[in-house]
């Protein structure tokens, strides 16, 4: 990895991100798109501002040095210029609020969820509920991650499909559906996070919260527990499959028939 | 005024006590800086050595050393000493050894208490490390102690709350002594408007001290009586909650955070002038700044916890002061800048460092800025975004404006020169690791690693081994640094008086090393 | 008094000041929660006076449940799901069976989301925060009434109250 390869990473991360995950994912909802258009413009300003001031102190380390004879200037005050580089940056917080405010209202409206997804956090796996058609289940780190991650194991996780993102239990969602997502917990603060669908809340024993996803595309989407819980902290992944709304129908058919007991 | 000062001295004009005796007994605020500064290296190199464990761990996917429960005790025990036993620790020897002579007194206001404040600090750390070797291992549930997690806590869990509230006790009493010291003590003529900055800043923190560590201290008592004592504040079946623990704590941890670098930044604006041969620009204005940044403190701490399901009215405000906070801030880095500007400067060993702060402490501003924006910050909670700001803030942040310091003043406090180009070395090392260390956290928090776990997917394993380098790079200079520390101290050749031809201030009016008792008889200062 | 004890005074009252700031901000957090209803906390206090005041809206109330630290109960709400009219007063009950030989004790505490409408659900009769004895292999029925408030958000269309039954066996006494 050379020092040339990482600037080109900070200064074009599009052309970075498929390839060396360096950059935010822009997700597949609306929640996830706003992040990430939010984030990558407070990006580019502040590349501009770090441009702006290291060139300025740059070029001052470069010719006002004693060594080439520069005598210091006396000026050690302005109030003028105080003004102005309080005013500048003050403006562009403003230009910088006014859109963070308006993704975080869209982002915090989860009015008209059509399906309503319970997740409890538990140390240290997940438990499903699907509020409107009664199906539960737990979902684990997959048997193959979980055997690998063992200290000792003498297994080469490479080896190892999604190692540590995969479980034995998935969510399926549909696509193109507003879902809410309820987070609570069972014993200590967790947190549900699937960097493609967006948005991050705490699951928190005794309290409910909430967040929302609608998912444009289909696919498979990966996260993990947000929050210090305990030992396994790292070890209890979440899977979210997102498949076309009559897909969703008959898997949740076919949870009903199947009624997995709990099984810890 | 001069009435007080004698009857602070008492009538004694013999040199310091000898062998064990002068370090446990001292009153005088230079030997007391000393054992703070010495204290606060070997706490460094604790901590630093729980980091390279954690790294090591890192470097490869997969656990290869270290169980996950032994994991988080690393990586709680590694904030807890790094914050409170290193940086803290330091920036307070450099108030003992500073503040007195910079502002023309003869020690600190309260001598025997601040001999106490410093020994608190072995008894509480003992304790504090110690809980690693019981059977349930130390704390694990993070530096921040969140319940219900923290109260599942072992044998560790009193000692922890013990340590703490020992911890707070030696800070607060320092800080009404630096406070004491500076608001009574100054040479007449020194007007608060005509202090050296480096007071300022030390003043302002103080005050952040003594507001927030009593709130730690209410904070972890309610803890521990959760835990013992029947109490219900953070268990929801009492009508309790476990974010309201946030919130106290973090009401107490987000002034800390700039309790953890305003020092610096008065240390910055001291060398910057000195090397740069030229006043500090706007010295009225970064007074102001620095008195802003730490009122606003107050009113940004729930950008700690954005994700705790916080009412929309209360995610935009938190969102609107902490933005508002960058600009005190960026006030301060155009002030320095412009001191640059236009200055006459050489690049000794402490300018480096403070050039190498102005522009890595950015950066991590940048990152904090990014923090900030509420819809942003749920994708980079709890990840190694999040670690890469801090790391960035306090590394080339405050650790950088410490060893500024030190290269800055060492030779007046011992009287004898470091080496330069060993200490360019050390700079030039430090720099680069610190870079490779942290820089990829950025990537890898993006891409989706979260913070305080032990082992990763396999996409984060690249930057996470260039991590790793970096940091075992990063602690191996740091051997380096206390080679150039012990060569100084065994040199015969003595310092000026006023080592740095740009530097100004009345410490630099006293020999190479001070005399034991300076400034018995105040200076004038017009 | 000189100025030296007359900063020692003032910084040491300051200092016991800020301490005691940290336990005056449980009960002010309470308030704070009480009047925005933030993190879904409901009315504490039972609603005495009840005025039924029907409107032509209708909400959604879903009702969920979860058991905390995994104890050894099984708790349901017996509706998981009604529509009722606002400013209505409505009945239903969750069920709570004791699964051990043993008698236990057992406290529920209600969280309501969005946390905004929280204190429009007015809770007449509940069993939050009250300790029940329940023995062993004992299934209980405890009732709620509530009435959703005429002032509820008019954009709110579903509302949804969970309660978590935590095991409080071992505590000393709860509220």
């Amino acid at each position: 990895m050379r020092i040339s390869n990482i600037l080109l990473m900070v200064i074009f991360p599009t052309a970075a991100l498929a390839e060396w995950e360096t950059n935010m994912p822009r997700g597949v909802t609306p929640t996830s798109e706003v992040a990430y258009d939010l984030h990558m413009l407070i990006f580019y300003i502040t590349v501009v501002i770090g441009i702006v001031v290291f060139g300025a102190m740059l070029y001052s380390i470069l010719y006002h040095r004693k060594s080439l004879g520069h005598k210091p200037a006396k000026f050690h005050e302005s109030t003028k210029v105080e003004i102005i580089w309080t005013v500048i940056p003050f403006i562009i917080l403003v230009g910088m609020a006014v859109p963070a405010t308006k993704a975080l209202i869209m982002m915090e409206d989860t009015r008209d969820s059509e399906i309503t997804l319970k997740v409890t956090g538990y140390q240290w796996m997940w438990q499903y509920e699907y509020l409107e058609d009664n199906v539960t289940f737990f979902s684990k780190i997959a048997d193959e991650s979980n055997a690998a991650r063992r200290l000792g194991s003498g297994v080469d996780v490479t080896t190892v499909d999604n190692y540590l993102r995969d479980v034995d239990h998935a969510v399926v969602l549909p696509t193109n559906t507003k879902v809410r997502i309820l987070l609570t917990a069972n014993d200590v603060i967790h947190a549900w996070w699937v960097p493609e669908l967006g948005g991050k809340k705490d699951a928190i024993p005794g309290y409910v919260n909430e967040i929302w996803v609608d998912i444009k595309e289909p696919g498979t989407y990966r996260g993990q527990c947000a929050e210090l819980c305990g030992k396994d902290h790292g070890f209890m992944p979440i899977v979210v499959h997102a498949v076309s709304k009559p897909e969703y129908y008959k898997w949740v058919g076919i949870q009903k028939t199947n009624r997995v007991a709990k099984n810890k | 005024m001069s009435t007080d000062i004698d009857k602070l001295h008492d009538d004694h004009d013999h040199g310091p006590s000898s062998g064990i005796m002068r370090w446990i007994t001292t009153t005088n605020h230079k030997d007391i800086g000393t054992m703070y500064l010495w204290f606060s290296l070997i706490m460094f190199f604790i901590g630093g050595l729980m980091a390279l464990v954690i790294r090591a761990e890192l470097f490869q996917p997969g656990l290869q050393l270290v169980i996950p429960g032994f994991f988080n005790q690393m990586t709680t025990m590694h904030a807890l000493v790094m914050i409170f036993g290193a940086v803290m620790p330091a920036f307070v020897g450099l108030a003992n050894w500073q503040l007195p002579i910079m502002i023309g007194a003869p020690d600190m206001a309260l001598p025997r208490l601040n001999n106490w404040s410093f020994w608190i600090l072995p008894f509480a750390f003992t304790m504090m490390l110690s809980t690693l070797f019981m059977e349930s291992g130390g704390p694990a549930a993070g530096w921040t102690l969140y319940p219900p997690l923290s109260l599942q806590g072992g044998d560790s869990f009193p000692f922890t709350i013990l340590a703490i509230h020992m911890l707070g006790v030696s800070s607060i009493l320092g800080a009404i002594n630096v406070i004491a010291t500076i608001l009574n003590m100054r040479a007449p003529g020194m007007t608060l408007m005509k202090m050296p900055i480096f007071v300022w800043t030390w003043l302002i923190t103080a005050f952040l001290l003594i507001a927030s560590m009593p709130v730690l201290a209410g904070a972890v008592t309610m803890l521990l009586t959760d835990k013992f004592f029947g109490t219900m504040f953070f268990t929801a079946s009492g009508g309790g909650d476990p974010v309201m623990f946030q919130h106290i704590f973090w009401f107490f941890g987000h002034p800390e955070v700039y309790i953890l670098i305003l020092p610096a930044f008065g240390i910055v604006s001291t060398i910057i002038p000195a090397f740069s041969r030229k006043r500090l620009f706007g010295y009225d204005s970064m007074v102001y700044a620095t008195a802003s940044i730490a009122l606003l403190s107050f009113i940004v701490w729930a950008h700690h916890m954005f994700t705790v399901g916080m009412p929309l009215a209360g995610e935009i405000f938190f969102m609107f002061t902490t933005m508002l906070i960058a600009i005190p801030t960026g006030v301060k880095v155009f002030n320095w800048v412009a001191t640059m500007w236009r200055g006459s400067m050489t690049f000794e060993t402490p300018m480096l460092f403070a050039i190498a702060f102005i522009v890595l402490f950015t950066i991590g501003g940048f990152s904090g800025l990014m923090l900030a924006m509420v819809p942003a910050d749920f994708q980079y909670h709890d990840t190694y975004f999040v670690v890469a700001h801090f790391h960035y803030v306090l590394v080339p942040g405050a650790v950088f404006a410490i060893m500024a310091a030190v290269y800055y003043w060492l030779p007046k406090w011992t009287g004898k020169m470091y080496n330069e180009g060993l200490g360019k070395l050390h700079f030039w090392l430090t720099t680069i690791f610190v870079n490779l260390t942290f820089f990829p956290m950025h990537f890898v928090g993006l891409a989706g690693m979260p913070r305080r776990i032990p082992d990763y997917a396999v996409q984060f394993a690249d930057f996470n081994a260039i991590a790793s380098v970096g940091a075992f790079g990063f602690g191996l200079s740091q051997l380096l640094f206390v080679y150039i520390l012990f060569n100084t101290l065994k040199k015969d050749v003595t310092a000026e008086d006023k080592v740095w031809d740009g530097a100004e201030g009345l410490e630099w009016t006293l020999s190479s090393p001070p005399p034991y008792h300076s400034f018995e008889k105040a200076p004038k200062v017009d | 008094m000189s100025s030296f004890k007359k900063t020692y005074l003032s910084l040491t009252f300051f200092t016991i000041f800020m301490f005691s700031f940290s336990y005056m901000l449980v009960p002010l957090y309470d308030i704070f929660c009480e009047i925005t209803g933030l993190n879904g906390k409901t009315n504490q206090e039972r609603v005495l006076v009840v005025n039924e005041n029907p409107s032509e809206r209708f909400v959604t109330v879903k009702f969920t449940s979860t058991v905390a630290n995994s104890a050894p109960f099984t708790f349901e709400p017996i509706d998981r799901e009604m529509v009722v009219q606002v400013g209505k007063i409505y009945n239903t009950f969750y069920t709570l069976t004791n699964n051990t030989t043993s008698v236990k004790h057992a406290t529920a505490s209600p969280s309501v989301v969005p946390h905004e409408d929280a204190e429009y659900f007015k809770k007449i009769e509940c069993f939050c925060f009250s300790q029940q004895q329940i023995n062993g292999l004992e299934t209980k029925e405890l009732p709620l009434q509530f009435i959703i408030d005429n002032e509820l958000d008019n954009d709110t269309r579903t509302l949804i109250l969970s309660y978590t039954m935590f095991n409080t066996t071992d505590q000393i006494g709860s509220k």
